[in-house]
């Protein structure tokens, strides 16, 4: 453990004692520690301590109301927690807005779907990219110190609509998209703002099997490149096929972590989430969907 | 029945300067409204501070007129701060609520007994726009036919506040059309989405609402010039409303929609009132209709567009210059 210091200062001995569930990674890009969430008396989040290893894919399952989206809202700056730290490649995030935490490199969707309506494909793509000198208020009326970079920014653009199949709706209002092309549009829309790491709030929530398929197949793409994801999911088979390693929540708390494999055979995860056959003599194939 | 002098009257109406003033609001809140989403019920209040801020420069302290109109413009930035920095963090219908609430504020304040040395209170400030119409280079004289005809110095006002109308309706567009322009309208689409790439929303909203607000200012100068003087009943909310309904006759977030829609608007005001006292003058009207309606054409007119407000929102409800599908696009 080389790195401790320099990445973790936190993690003195007595911290890792007092943080047995939240298992340590070689590489973590992203670290939490202590972050407690409530609602009135309900402890929406509460989690002691948790790493994400770089460039990995990670889910977060877990049953309905276990705290995903809100760890994903504290996270991302969305919503503040009553207390915790957490670090983005070792820096601290605590009391940044939003959109300081996006330009640091953490990107998000949204579970229900986001997309611009009234803007077209194109622009909604183009409002992503960082940094742009033509979105300062004193250089919006002098044309010519953004149109190159304009011109960049729509190239670009352009390239990720052809790779998400959205081309040919480009100059199209971004309300006229299916449910699942939405979901393609907002996927790809953060990979146009350059993140680190991307958090997934239900990447395939309401899309057709054979649009998940192909939205699996540029997650997988986008982690070859070496953008770390995190994404939350109910579909199980998703699940087991993507994910590196799986982080089990239930009331607020991190249940297990691990591989997938290992996770899904732990009797707590069972109990608490996926649940036992009703009749194990008959077939386990067939059932699901 | 004499159409010659109704149509005068209504064409007057509608290229005059109570035309433009309110085109050049209604194109301020196009800005705040049509593209950034911002529900700004109190755009009266930036017509009031410009108009004042000019007037007070002028008739208070003595100063001179080309000082006191950036100063006027000025305090609608600093109204425009003091509204949207604490509330525009917040949902947007506390924006709203807010607006109203210090527009009129600021009214009441203006024509109260203490502020009488400095704003005029109720009696309001005169002779203002003098080294204005020093300006003028009209002969004098009337211009135009019958009754639809102006004087020389409104007509040197409505050449000024439609050259500004112009000015602004470009200045708009050209915005509009830049990158930020594009988060301006992302923002009104969906704030969340726009802070999670990064955008910081608040910012922009407030540099919209600056110079949306500038703009109504601007309309409030144009108003203090053309009557050289200010008066705080000249601020009442309804001046929002109407300057609302103009934009919404016209059409939201297109170019022409506030102008055309100020235009239509006092066209359309100043016609059905001339309508109806020509109907009463010919005796066209039963007397206990007639009786009735004596005196209160100006209230019916509006009524009656009322009325057509609401068969407009029935039938055409994305305005004249507006696109129907934009209305179905959920956000």
């Amino acid at each position: 453990m080389s790195g401790v210091t320099t990445i973790r200062p936190e993690l003195t001995q007595a911290a890792l004692e007092a943080a047995p569930p939240g298992r340590l990674k070689d590489d973590p890009i992203l670290i939490t520690f202590g972050m407690l969430k409530t609602f009135g008396g309900i402890r929406a989040v509460d989690i002691d301590h948790l790493e994400i290893e770089r460039g990995t894919i990670t889910a977060i399952i877990g049953p309905n109301g276990a705290g995903k989206t809100t760890l994903f809202n504290l996270l991302t700056g969305f919503d503040r927690p009553d207390r915790g730290s957490w670090r983005l490649d070792g820096r601290l995030l605590g009391g940044l807005p939003p959109h300081r935490i996006a330009r640091l490199g953490m990107v998000r969707t949204f579970q229900l779907t986001k997309s611009l309506s009234r803007l077209t494909v194109l622009e909604n793509m183009a409002v992503a990219a960082q940094t742009q000198r033509g979105e300062r208020l004193e250089r919006a009326l002098l044309r010519w110190l953004w149109q190159p970079e304009e011109a960049r920014v729509r190239e670009r653009a352009q390239g990720l609509l052809e790779r998400f199949g959205l081309a040919h709706m480009a100059d199209e209002q971004a309300g006229t998209l299916s449910g699942g092309q939405r979901k393609l549009l907002e996927m790809a829309r953060a990979l146009m703002a350059d993140p680190t790491l991307v958090m997934l709030d239900e990447p395939t929530a309401g899309v057709n099997p054979a649009l998940t398929e192909s939205l699996l197949e540029h997650i997988r793409e986008l982690n070859a490149e070496g953008v770390t994801i995190v994404f939350v999911e109910h579909n199980m088979d998703v699940v087991m096929d993507i994910s590196d390693w799986v982080v089990v929540m239930a009331a607020g708390r991190i249940l297990t972590e691990g591989p997938p494999q290992e996770v899904v055979a732990n009797e707590e995860v069972i109990d608490a989430y996926l649940g036992r056959p009703r009749d194990v003599a008959d077939g386990e194939e067939g059932e699901d969907a | 029945m004499d159409f010659d002098i109704i149509f005068g009257n209504a064409a007057r109406a509608g290229l005059g300067p109570q035309a433009a003033i309110f085109a050049l609001a209604a194109i301020g809140l196009n800005l705040h409204f049509g593209y950034a989403g911002l529900l700004n019920f109190g755009q009266v209040g930036f017509m009031m501070l410009g108009a004042y801020g000019t007037a007070i420069v002028v008739a208070t302290w003595g100063g001179s007129l080309w000082l006191g109109i950036p100063f006027g413009l000025g305090l609608c930035v600093a109204f425009a701060l003091a509204l949207g920095i604490p509330t525009l963090r917040l949902r947007s219908d506390y924006f709203a609520i807010t607006t109203i609430a210090a527009a009129e504020i600021l009214r009441l304040l203006i024509r109260s007994s203490p502020a009488t040395d400095i704003t005029g209170g109720p009696f309001g400030l005169q002779a203002i726009a003098n080294s204005f119409f020093d300006l003028n280079f009209l002969p004098d004289g009337r211009f135009g036919w019958g009754t639809f005809s102006y004087s020389s110095n409104q007509l040197w006002v409505m050449i000024v506040a439609w050259i500004l109308v112009v000015l602004c309706s470009a200045l708009v567009l050209a915005l509009i059309r830049s990158p930020w322009g594009r988060v301006v309208r992302a923002i009104r689409e969906d704030e969340d989405a726009v802070l999670s790439l990064g955008k910081n929303t608040v910012a922009y909203k407030l540099q919209a609402l600056v110079i949306g607000g500038v703009i109504g200012g601007l309309a409030g100068v144009i108003d203090a010039l053309q009557q050289s003087g200010v008066g705080s009943e000249n601020f009442e909310p309804q001046v929002t409303f109407f300057a609302w309904a103009a934009l919404i006759l016209g059409g939201l977030a297109t170019t022409v929609g506030p102008v055309v829609g100020a235009v239509l608007f006092w066209f359309l005001r100043e016609g059905v009132e001339s309508f109806i006292r020509e109907l009463s003058e010919q005796g066209w009207l039963p007397n206990a209709l007639a009786d009735f309606l004596d005196g209160a054409e100006g209230a019916i007119s509006i009524a009656l567009m009322g009325i057509g407000l609401v068969a407009l929102m029935a039938l055409r409800p994305q305005g004249i210059f507006g696109r129907r599908r934009n209305l179905h696009l959920g956000t």
